[in-house]
């Protein structure tokens, strides 16, 4: 039984669900309350709500994992509830998921360094608690991987997010520009100019484009 | 003299073997392999391609990058201290467009090379336009060229085109 079909059996129930011999996880706590997950707990850590998306995101794909469900069981420490609506979590991850992977080939290279445009976030409430997380470092310009290192989530899951705030105009990839002084090379892109107009068009003028 | 290299970058089969072999003087060192899944063609670069162009005494080195992603660690090897970058994409494959804007947008990230794009197979319409591929990859148009990478008129063009950027900007600069 996949997380997907099982979670919504739980979503009238109280307690905690526990999740373990996973390839990817230790120990994965979810305690749920009226349809709500309200804390996540993995390998004895809580977790914010972006990683508690890509963790239970995980979830849903993991290929081998058991459970036991805990009736009444309640977090001994959760100061900042997550309060994510189960319902509504499955539906936005399913929904992300299809997209990751129709986008998987166009997920920009992990070290590509991308900046953010300006200080208004996404509209895609996907995409928010990603954004307040990452507005800082995308600030002054980050890559997926710089990004994953700092927020503890997995890689391509940055690398969809940049994707997204891409397409959304919320992020552009930097471009670097030479520090170097002016003079010198003009005079060697003029040389090498008219040695190619020489060679390949016997004059000095050449054609600027077919 | 220093001899400089050029960079010749882009998706596999956007032409790069082809147009370092059109400008090339010397035979092309290449080291083209079979093809180990379905891209288009039968033999694909595996490291690089290399020719040689003398403009006057200057050497110029032509370098081509394998075009498959898992050779990535030699974008950079290739790129760093490059005179300038060009990035071929065919213009009949708009599928392509995405791994080069990929690519593009990597490399440029990590270096500050002069960099001009060259959209190939301009002689066999319908193909999209260096207008249009510039619209797509967020560059000014001037950036972007096309070319017929198996004719040296054509095929040198971006070369041109990277050279006359490169004297446009010291200008503005001085």
């Amino acid at each position: 039984m996949s997380l997907g079909d099982l979670l919504p059996l739980l979503a009238t129930q109280d307690g905690a669900l526990e999740i373990f011999n996973l390839e990817r996880h230790a120990r994965v706590t979810l305690y749920i309350s009226k349809g709500t997950l309200y804390c996540l707990n993995v390998g004895g850590r809580l977790v914010d709500a972006l990683q508690a998306r890509s963790v239970v995101g995980e979830l849903m794909n993991a290929r081998r994992g058991s459970f036991e469900f805990l009736p009444g069981a309640r977090a001994h420490r959760c100061e900042e509830p997550l309060s994510m609506r189960m319902d509504r979590l499955l539906v936005a991850l399913t929904s992300t998921q299809d997209e990751f992977a129709m986008a998987r080939e166009h997920l920009p290279h992990p070290d590509t360094v991308f900046r953010a445009t300006g200080e208004d976030g996404p509209e895609d409430g996907r995409l928010r608690d990603f954004w307040e997380r990452a507005h800082g470092l995308l600030a002054s310009g980050a890559s997926a991987r710089g990004l994953a290192g700092e927020l503890g989530m997995p890689l391509d899951h940055a690398r969809f997010y940049l994707y997204k705030l891409r397409q959304a105009g919320n992020v552009e990839p930097v471009r670097i520009r030479a520090t170097r002084p002016a003079g010198g090379r003009s005079q060697l892109a003029s040389r090498l100019l008219n040695s190619l107009k020489r060679r390949f068009f016997g004059q000095r003028e050449g054609a600027w484009n077919p | 003299m220093e001899p400089l290299k050029v960079i010749i970058t882009g998706p596999v089969g956007a032409g790069k073997s082809t147009l370092i072999r059109t400008l090339s003087e010397t035979e092309v060192v290449d080291t083209d392999a079979a093809a180990s899944e379905d891209i288009g063609k039968a033999m694909t670069t595996v490291a690089m391609d290399y020719g040689t162009l003398h403009l006057g005494d200057q050497l110029l080195y032509l370098f081509g990058t394998p075009g498959q992603e898992r050779f990535d660690f030699m974008w950079d090897v290739l790129t760093e201290g490059a005179l300038g970058m060009l990035m071929l994409v065919r213009g009949d494959r708009p599928e392509d467009l995405g791994p080069a804007r990929r690519m593009l947008d990597y490399l440029l990230s990590q270096h500050p090379v002069p960099h001009v794009v060259g959209v190939t197979r301009q002689d066999r319409p319908p193909v999209w336009g260096p207008e249009e591929v510039a619209l797509f990859l967020g560059l000014p148009k001037e950036r972007v060229v096309g070319l017929n990478a198996t004719d040296p008129k054509s095929a040198v063009q971006p070369l041109m085109r990277l050279l006359e950027l490169m004297l446009a900007e010291e200008e503005s600069r001085s």
